[in-house]
């Protein structure tokens, strides 16, 4: 059977980036929006490091044939070298860095096959020695792949890497580990990041040619490879009820569910820019969702801290510092006395979780759910930025938590229908404005949206929202409520 | 072939955890570097956290041994935490000093829980990175080195997170931390005519946050250095303008008070305390020196449960240069955008 394909290749060297079958490429949407964006940017060729537009080939191909790499080896990174000993150290920096009790990277490296002139090089001359570099896509890998050039070719000719995502809670099983170790032996330079920033696994210094073999071996040992590129990037969540006491969702089974639903968005890039989901089990955030990521899942209580007066007179007796924690209170609401204990001002109370850390007997209380926050970054346009309460409160029901996903997928929809190119979640909601942000995701207004209400009375209203027709435009204005 | 998933949840967790998966009801801090967790079945979790190489960088030959310990102490699990110190979950309580013993005799030191600086977090810098201006790998090294009685004991007013970034792009949460270092340039972006083919022109005008870079005539761009504010966001997004910086200009800028948590003055970025300091390798003392500054002062003033955030928040940023006696500079006074104006101080209630 004959069968249509597209494929798109690299304008330079004609290497094969992704490709589709033209029937499924009309049904499925989600493939569509992906071959337009390819279309559109301007990708990086991992045969030839040439940057660029890709070039749309329409071949027509017997059914059962594989495709065919077609990497040329010509321009492909070498395979590492291992470093050469020398009488008179040729790394005085390294060494340097290598000495001291704390545990040291470039010992580290020493021991692997990286190229360590490139480190030594960069610390003697106080720039970085690494060229130009990026994400790529292999045919059926879409994303998990970056590769990097060298501005010192006498050195190293380039270094690719592939992030591995991690099991739930970071727990790694020594057994599995042994075998990442084998294939970082055979394939790359025997040397990992073991938990990147964003909660990745990174295998550096795969060569070109072997990064499909190495991405299939893998894949065979039960990991997967993913988070590079304008995608959902690896999720990452605090270790939950597994091992806290302070958990108020599960924590590990929401982003379980979360790869059952999403996988397709986190390893095919189709977003204007990457979006960073994170999930924290409770307002301590130990995942610093709310610092750094684009859709933070945190859990929150509205019922007050439920006291266990018998334990808390104990902690105090055993020499727990009440008085510390009742002046430290963000809300000033905690009073203590022998006679009735510990109390709680309901009014200032802010759920915050500093009476339920520090006092033994105090524990988070009832009526349980997530809060929702958009639009954290550490960089993005307008520099780091805290992600925005857009709601303060809905419940988290397992095992599918349909309610949180599709409220998540639906604000996702609103900014890759919006945005423009390259502009983080934080900064689309900075250039159209919050209350405009809130009108396009239909967010229910609510009090604890703000700190305060604005000062200055510069404000737009859309016509519909002066004269409501049909009921429409209602949601944001209070001129049809009856005070 | 990609498209598998992330291991299962039931396979990676270690069997006390399964057990008692929803059920702890209390955790407390017998001493530094480990962790005890009460479950309701009346079973007990004990966790022990150790340092890791600056950046969690490690060789596989490390990670076997790691590996080995695991199978050894914590029925074949190991965990590697947010801010990448290793630990062994479900260590039985006799076998918590073999462990420490253990893991002194691989070089990794034992620490890092309550009141304590915790592991330092940084990206991967001149290793493997095009946009690093500094190496926060092996600043993050002499710092743990010269902090590690703070990583050992818990004797601070509260927890202490050092992170490192090597540009602005800050893949090392350097804006996260109590403490962080960012790298930055100060020197224009290049503009290599040869490779602007490859580039596409249009992203590169709009990436740029303050519209330095304009097009002139056809296939070419223009920076403006009177409005460039050296982030590397045109380097990331076009071969042609990258690298950027050198070994003069790149430098280290320190920011403070970041913090995640709700409790205190809640979630916030750090904001810059200095805004550069040169690049010294292998030590970087001058940044070294002037976080030992911060942490020393921090210890002696601050009171209990107060982060270095918070504890400025108290004393106001005059009295903060007056204590850690760091210099000052206009630098510091936010002008990147219309917000600028309240960075600046409106009323004369002075700290003297």
């Amino acid at each position: 059977m004959q069968i249509e394909k597209i494929k798109l290749c690299c304008a330079k060297c004609g290497f094969t980036v992704e490709e589709y079958n033209a029937s499924e490429l009309a049904e499925v949407p989600r493939k569509t929006k992906r071959y337009k964006y390819l279309l559109q940017k301007s990708s990086i060729c991992p045969a030839c490091l040439a940057s660029g537009r890709l070039k749309e080939n329409r071949v027509t191909e017997e059914a059962d044939t594989t495709p065919t790499q077609t990497a040329d080896t010509k321009f492909s990174t070498t395979a590492p070298v291992a470093h050469e000993k020398h009488p008179d150290s040729p790394t005085p920096m390294i060494d340097a860095i290598s000495q001291g009790v704390w545990p040291s990277h470039a010992a580290e490296l020493k021991k692997t096959r990286y190229p360590v002139q490139m480190y030594e090089q960069a610390l003697q001359k106080r720039t970085t020695q690494w060229g130009y570099g990026g994400y790529v896509s292999l045919p059926g890998v879409a994303s998990g792949v970056l590769v990097r050039a060298s501005a010192r070719p006498d050195i190293t000719k380039g270094s690719n890497f592939v992030r591995i995502m991690d099991p739930c809670g970071n727990f790694f099983k020594a057994d599995s580990m042994r075998k990442i170790c084998d294939i970082s032996d055979k394939y790359a330079y025997g040397l990992l990041h073991l938990l990147s920033t964003g909660g990745d696994l990174e295998m550096l210094g795969i060569p070109t040619e072997n990064l499909k073999a190495a991405v299939d071996e893998i894949t065979k040992i039960g990991f997967d490879v993913g988070s590079t590129g304008d995608d959902y990037r690896t999720s990452e969540e605090c270790i939950g009820p597994a091992k806290c006491d302070l958990a108020l969702y599960d924590t590990l089974g929401f982003r379980e569910a979360w790869y059952k639903r999403f996988l397709d968005d986190v390893q095919y890039p189709r977003f204007p820019h990457k979006v960073k989901c994170k999930f924290a089990g409770c307002p301590n955030d130990c995942v610093r969702g709310q610092q750094k990521s684009d859709f933070v899942v945190i859990g929150v209580f509205r019922d007050l801290p439920i006291i266990d007066q018998k334990k808390v007179k104990k902690w105090v007796k055993d020499g727990g510092d009440m008085t510390t924690a009742c002046t430290r209170c963000p809300g000033g609401c905690l009073s203590w006395d022998k006679k009735n204990g510990l109390n709680i001002d309901g009014d200032s109370c802010l759920r915050c979780m500093y009476c339920i850390n520090k006092i033994s007997g105090v524990r988070p209380g009832g009526d349980r759910g997530v809060a929702i926050l958009v639009g954290g970054k550490m960089r993005g346009k307008y520099g780091p930025m805290l992600a925005k309460v857009v709601v303060p409160f809905m419940k988290a029901e397992p095992p599918d938590y349909k309610e949180v996903f599709d409220l998540i997928e639906k604000l996702t929809e609103v900014y890759d229908a919006n945005a423009r190119k390259k502009e983080r979640v934080g900064d689309f909601m900075l250039r159209v404005g919050m209350s405009e942000f809130f009108r396009l995701a239909g967010v229910e207004p609510s009090a604890h949206l703000f700190n305060q209400p604005r000062t200055n009375l510069y404000y737009h209203w859309e016509p519909e929202e002066v004269r409501p027709q049909n009921g429409a435009g209602k949601e944001n204005n209070c001129t049809t409520t009856k005070l | 072939m990609p498209g598998i998933g992330i291991p299962s949840l039931a396979d990676n967790l270690p069997p006390l955890l399964k057990r008692n998966y929803g059920k702890w009801i209390s955790h407390e801090h017998p001493r530094p570097g480990v962790i005890k967790h009460d479950s309701e079945t009346g079973e007990v979790c004990f966790t022990v956290r150790a340092g890791m190489p600056p950046n969690a960088r490690v060789s596989t030959q490390t990670l076997r041994k790691i590996c080995d310990v695991a199978d050894e102490y914590s029925e074949g699990f190991f965990r590697v935490t947010q801010r990448n110190s290793l630990e062994f979950v479900g260590v039985p309580e006799r076998k918590i000093e073999g462990l420490i013993a253990r893991l002194a005799l691989m070089g990794f030191p034992v620490g890092g829980t309550n009141r304590s600086l915790h592991n330092t977090v940084c990206c991967t810098g001149y290793m493997h990175c095009h946009l690093a201006a500094t190496d926060p790998a092996a600043i993050m090294k002499a710092v743990s080195e010269m902090l590690l009685k703070e990583f050992e004991n818990d004797y601070l007013p509260a927890k202490l997170k050092i992170s490192g970034s090597g540009c602005l792009n800050n893949c090392g949460e350097g804006s996260t931390a109590d403490i962080g270092i960012v790298g930055v340039h100060r020197d224009l972006p290049p503009i290599h005519v040869g490779k602007l083919k490859g580039c596409e022109l249009p992203l590169v005008i709009s990436v740029c946050p303050v519209g330095a870079i304009k097009p002139k005539g056809p296939g070419m761009v223009e920076i403006d250095g009177k409005r460039c504010i050296h982030c590397p966001a045109c380097s990331v997004a076009c071969a042609a303008m990258a690298p950027i910086g050198s070994a003069d200009g790149d430098g280290v800028a320190i920011v403070v008070g970041g913090k995640a948590g709700n409790t205190g003055d809640g979630p916030a970025i750090a904001k810059v305390a200095v805004p550069y300091l040169p690049n010294n390798p292998p030590y970087w003392s001058e940044v070294t020196g002037a976080i030992r500054k911060i942490v020393y002062a921090w210890h002696a003033n601050a009171r209990k449960d107060e982060r270095v955030g918070e504890w400025i928040n108290r004393i106001g940023w005059a009295k903060f240069y007056e204590r850690t006696g760091l210099p000052v500079s206009t630098k510091v006074i936010d002008e990147f955008d219309s917000r600028a104006i309240e960075y600046a101080k409106s009323n004369v209630r002075f700290k003297w």
